[in-house]
């Protein structure tokens, strides 16, 4: 920050008149303070996404960056606070499911026309990709990932279960079977079989979610009917609730907890996002981890076909800016320095969103990166929906009351379906 | 006159009195440990509660890397900011309220009253749309403006300038000296104590308030230290280390604690005051 | 007829004097506090979406009261006596209680009243409920308005018993009491975010002093936030720790009004310790106690720090709070409209405690 304010004052002083062009941008992802911009050799999202930035500032002619605050807490609330008060930052990072709820309203700007200008090149997209900064006939932003859940593996007490064969992970295949494995895995080691983020963010209400889609279910349809109290519903939920009864997971640790649980070596399985490969690679690389010998895998089939939750970040830019075009064009040539530095950003564990970078040797030489190669055909996610943020926020707190609180399963999908209806109708 | 039984209730109330601090202590005592050691355990001496191993790092870092220093810097910005204005608005309504006759006054005085019903949580949304539609947000008037227009200040200086014998007034108006000069030279040196009070009140305030900032200041140059703080502490478990969040914790308090225990006396009378009338 | 000695030196005319300074304040209170205050009941009659009305200002919708219906009300909602016996119990025993110390005498007049709307709210509020194939238009409100009241009612009592019990023991003028009550206070001047950030990592499960202690002695530790039975118990206490300090003052202070006589009188009759407190202490302090009640009640009626940023307001929303949702609903759902409508509701409701304390105050000058 310290050095970005000195080089942004710098940069006014000694080109006042003739013209840098200062931008501010948003994003979530966490602080990084010391990035450097060596795009390189950074670790972990917070610092990868930030050296690009510090890159961009230093290596785009004519163009600083100013960083906003970078939590994750309160940041669609303060874009949309910053949206209303005529102050949107002038690039910013967002999730695909927001795109129905911003550019519906105007407040993206339609850059399909701009984009071989700046020498990006939208053909070069994956298909999801390109849907996902889709919305009715425009392109509202450029995609940067396609990120999903997956399963973390200690592959240590897998072994000590019995549960690897040729070195890699023998996962269930049905409910059924993942209790038996659960109960296999806690006689032989005595720890927990699974743990996700059951208590805080949503991370459970994505592993419910892929089930239900296994069993071709969706917790709405496409034209805007609830379909959570369902046969496919209940059957999700239990596979999860039956590790809970058995005492075999524990739905009560969070975020951090659930990951320190994964890294002390107390549970055998971590159900989170692409995002954390590379820092579990690096704690695995780390001797006095009680990681030592890590493995990704792609979210199993359980039921009758393949599905994990995802999603995708992109940038985009508010529709104000494009009424400035000095500061349109900076924006832009920003969104293509972070288009060219795919590669670097998938280092995180991110699925690419070029095919010429996910084709390249050098993607395919990132750690663990062959482990889960199905992931991207599996990817799903809920249909679109403005109400995206609160439809989250219903299910994650009914799921939550059916396992911290005992509420039980149908009362719970029948008070979730009557909420997500009536968010639907508005 | 020390009797056993004195000794007793001190050494009694000085069990829950240590318990009361321990968390504060151990606030502290993290903020000096490595964010290697934190990330393993919390109780590496003492349950933690004594900074062994010991480091400065996490306080290097923070004025190294962190906008700590510059949310610091906002929070004193704003809070000194609010703090004159609300004196600004207080001791001159407060005046007028309490010694001037004008026509309307018992309605003014009815009108602020109700005023005082008004939460902030209750006005932050019309707040918030109004500065948006006069694009204010994001500066530092926004953040100091809307306490001013809270009545509680002018009730406060109110109260006391009615306490203030009335001779001492009349004898400077029959020397013919003009109402304003008489506030100015002769009644605010007198209110000195009652400022002070108000003051402090408002700076308490200003340093800690979380709600308004939050809706109001969405870049990092507008940040207070209370916002940024959690802004940090939404994000601590994935990239800054423990002692460093802690770090920052005892930075943000630090100068509150310190003008509290200077002005110790004026504070538990601007509570007494602040809190029996407003 | 004009005062020859406001003419001297031109100065100023009493109305001049007393417009210039009533200006500054009168100006910021207008455009501040009035005008925002009757635009929040303008926006609360809209349906007003923020992103929305930002890029189309013409967006907004006259709705009328519909937005107040939608937050309070629901499809099929009846009123029947026995619907929720424990709160109607407790109001028909809250307003038996107001009226038999009305008749004895031992309550001022204001408070009885006060206490006596409090049971008929009791008996006539959960009487509410949706009817067969009803149900309430946004299911979370009155969850949250109970989550808020339950807050309240944990924390205000928490903090003055306590602070109660360390003022009296405290009421000496010696050094060591001195400092002990600068320590009391301390926290009190903290941020909200450092009294969260402290307490969050305490009790944290797997970071935290109180897990470290009860894994010490053996014990498994307590999930404490994320525990549907601990959540709300972890925010009062963390609450508790942060307000005594003001409560503990204020007490003092009433304490120091009751005259040195009363208690050297009691010293002669050998009245000590707790019977002193009880007989002589207690009754004095009664306005200082009330008045305590109520300023605790509206400050914590307006929590949204600590259920912000400790427990998101989780797990299952058992700490959420009015604030919280009103923050929400405005600037995560957009709903600028109906978040209003609950903001008015706020008021009504802190305007119904300010005037109770506005009342005490008056009867005790």
């Amino acid at each position: 920050m310290k050095t970005t304010v000195v080089s942004a004052v710098l940069a006014t002083i000694v080109t006042s008149g003739i013209s840098a062009q200062e931008l501010t941008l948003g994003r979530f992802f966490g602080a990084c303070e010391d990035a450097g911009t060596d795009t390189k050799t950074s670790v972990g999202e917070a610092c990868i996404i930030q050296s690009i930035i510090n890159a961009a500032s230093e290596e785009i002619e004519g163009v600083t960056i100013d960083t906003l605050p970078t939590d994750w807490g309160n940041y669609y609330d303060q874009l949309k606070a910053s949206y209303a008060g005529g102050t949107p930052p002038d690039v910013h990072v967002m999730h695909r499911h927001r795109i129905p709820e911003f550019a519906g309203f105007g407040a993206l700007a339609e850059i399909s026309g701009d984009l071989e200008s700046v020498g990006i090149d939208p053909t070069n997209w994956t298909d999801s990709a390109r849907a996902a900064v889709s919305y009715k006939d425009g392109i509202y932003g450029v995609p940067m990932d396609l990120h999903a859940n997956l399963w973390h593996i200690n592959m240590d007490l897998m072994e000590k279960a019995g549960l690897v064969v040729d070195g890699k992970p023998v996962l269930p295949g049905s409910p059924q079977e993942m209790l038996v494995h659960a109960r296999k895995l806690k006689e032989a080691t005595g720890q927990d079989y699974l743990a996700a983020d059951f208590a805080q963010f949503p991370i459970g209400v994505r592993m419910v979610l892929a089930l239900m889609w296994q069993q071709d279910a969706n917790i709405f349809s496409d034209d805007g009917t609830a379909t959570i109290n369902s046969d496919a519903g209940k059957k999700a939920i239990e596979t999860v609730t039956q590790l809970f009864d058995a005492e075999l997971a524990n739905p009560q640790l969070n975020y951090a907890d659930s990951q320190q649980a994964f890294l002390n070596g107390e549970v055998a399985i971590l159900v989170n996002g692409t995002w954390v490969v590379d820092l579990y690679t690096s704690e695995a690389a780390n001797e006095e981890s009680e990681l030592s010998n890590y493995y990704v895998a792609d979210f199993p089939q359980l039921f009758t076909e393949g599905a994990t939750w995802a999603d995708s970040h992109l940038w985009a830019i508010p529709s104000p800016v494009k009424s400035d075009e000095k500061k349109y064009q900076a924006a832009l040539k920003v969104l293509a320095f972070i288009n060219e530095h795919n590669i670097d950003w998938a280092r995180t564990g991110h699925l690419a969103v070029r095919q010429s970078v996910l084709d390249s040797d050098e993607y395919a030489a990132l750690p663990h990166r062959s482990e889960y190669t199905a992931t991207a055909s599996i990817a799903r996610d809920t249909p679109p929906s403005t109400q995206y943020g609160a439809i989250q926020d219903v299910l994650n707190r009914e799921l939550q009351a059916i396992w911290l609180t005992d509420k039980p399963i149908e009362a719970a999908l029948s008070d979730a379906e009557l909420e997500v209806q009536s968010l639907l109708d508005r | 006159m020390i009797t056993r039984r004195y000794v007793w209730l001190v050494t009694l109330v000085s069990i829950p009195a240590f318990l009361w601090l321990v968390p504060t202590i151990w606030m502290v005592s993290l903020s000096f440990q490595p964010n290697e050691v934190l990330a393993r355990t919390t109780s590496s001496t003492a349950l933690g509660l004594v900074p062994i191993p010991f480091t400065l790092q996490n306080y290097a870092d923070l004025f190294a890397y962190g906008q700590t220093p510059l949310w610091f810097l906002n929070s004193v910005i704003v809070a000194v900011g609010m703090t004159l204005g609300v004196l600004l608005v207080s001791t001159t309504a407060g005046y007028a309220l309490a010694r001037l006759n004008f026509p309307l006054k018992r309605t003014i005085l009815a009108i602020c009253l109700i005023g005082l019903m008004v939460p902030e949580q209750a006005v932050f949304i019309p707040l918030y749309s109004m500065f948006a539609d006069l694009g204010w947000h994001n500066s530092y008037h926004a953040l100091i403006i809307p306490r001013m227009a809270v009545p509680i200040g002018v009730f406060l200086m109110m109260q006391f300038f009615k306490g203030i014998p009335r001779d001492i007034e009349e004898a400077a108006r029959i020397d013919g000296i003009g109402w304003l000069q008489v506030f100015w030279h002769i009644m605010l040196p007198l209110a000195r104590p009652a400022m002070m009070t108000l003051a402090i009140l408002t700076f308490l305030y200003a340093w800690n308030d979380y709600l308004w900032p939050l809706v109001s200041a969405q870049k990092l140059e507008y940040f207070t230290i209370t916002l940024g703080l959690a802004s940090i502490q939404s994000n601590f478990a994935q990239s800054e280390g423990l002692g460093r969040v802690m770090a920052s914790g005892v930075i943000a308090s630090l100068p509150v604690v310190i003008m509290f225990i200077i002005f110790q006396r004026y504070v538990v009378q601007a509570m007494t005051v602040g809190g029996s009338k407003g | 007829m004009v005062q020859p000695n406001s003419t001297k030196r031109g100065s100023l005319s009493e109305n001049q004097a007393a417009f210039l300074l009533l200006l500054p304040f009168l100006t910021v209170y207008a455009l501040f506090l009035v005008y925002p205050f009757f635009r929040g009941i303008w926006i609360s009659l809209h349906d007003w979406n923020l992103l929305e009305v930002a890029f189309n200002p013409a967006a907004k919708q006259f709705v009328g009261l519909s937005n107040y219906e939608r937050v309070m009300w629901g499809r099929n909602i009846e009123w029947s006596l026995f619907s929720s016996p424990l709160a109607q119990l407790l109001g028909v025993i809250a307003l038996l209680a107001a009226a038999w110390f009305a008749m004895r005498l031992q309550l001022s007049r204001v408070t009885a009243i006060a206490l006596a709307i409090f049971g008929i709210l009791l008996i006539v509020a959960p009487g509410f409920h949706p009817g067969p194939e009803g149900r309430w238009f946004s299911p979370r409100f009155w969850p949250t308005v109970g989550n808020t009241l339950l807050f309240v009612a944990w924390a205000v009592p928490g903090v003055t018993l306590s602070a109660l019990v360390l003022a009296a023991a405290l009421d000496r003028e010696t050094r060591a009491m001195g400092i002990l009550r600068t320590l009391f206070f301390i926290s009190q001047v903290l941020s909200v975010t450092v009294v969260t950030l402290i307490w969050q990592i305490m009790f944290s499960p797997r970071q935290g002093l109180i897990a470290n202690i009860t894994e010490f002695f053996g014990g498994s530790p307590v999930v404490w936030l994320t525990d549907e039975r601990f959540a709300m118990a972890a925010i009062v206490i963390a609450t508790v720790w942060w307000s005594l300090g003001i409560a503990m003052i204020l007490f003092l202070a009433g304490l120091q009004d009751i005259s040195k006589d009363l208690k050297e009188a009691a010293e002669l009759d050998s009245a000590i310790g707790v019977r002193a407190f009880w007989y002589i202490t207690l009754p004095n302090l009664k306005r200082t106690i009330t008045l305590v009640i109520v300023l605790q009640i509206i400050l914590h009626f307006q929590v949204f720090g600590q259920s912000h940023l400790m427990t998101n307001g989780g797990p299952n929303d058992t700490t959420q709070v009015l604030v919280r949702y009103i923050y929400q609903t405005a600037f995560r759902d957009s709903e600028l409209g109906r978040a209003s409508a609950m903001a008015v509701f706020l008021f009504v409701i802190m305007g119904a405690f300010s005037i109770l304390q506005f009342v005490i105050g008056r009867e005790e000058d």
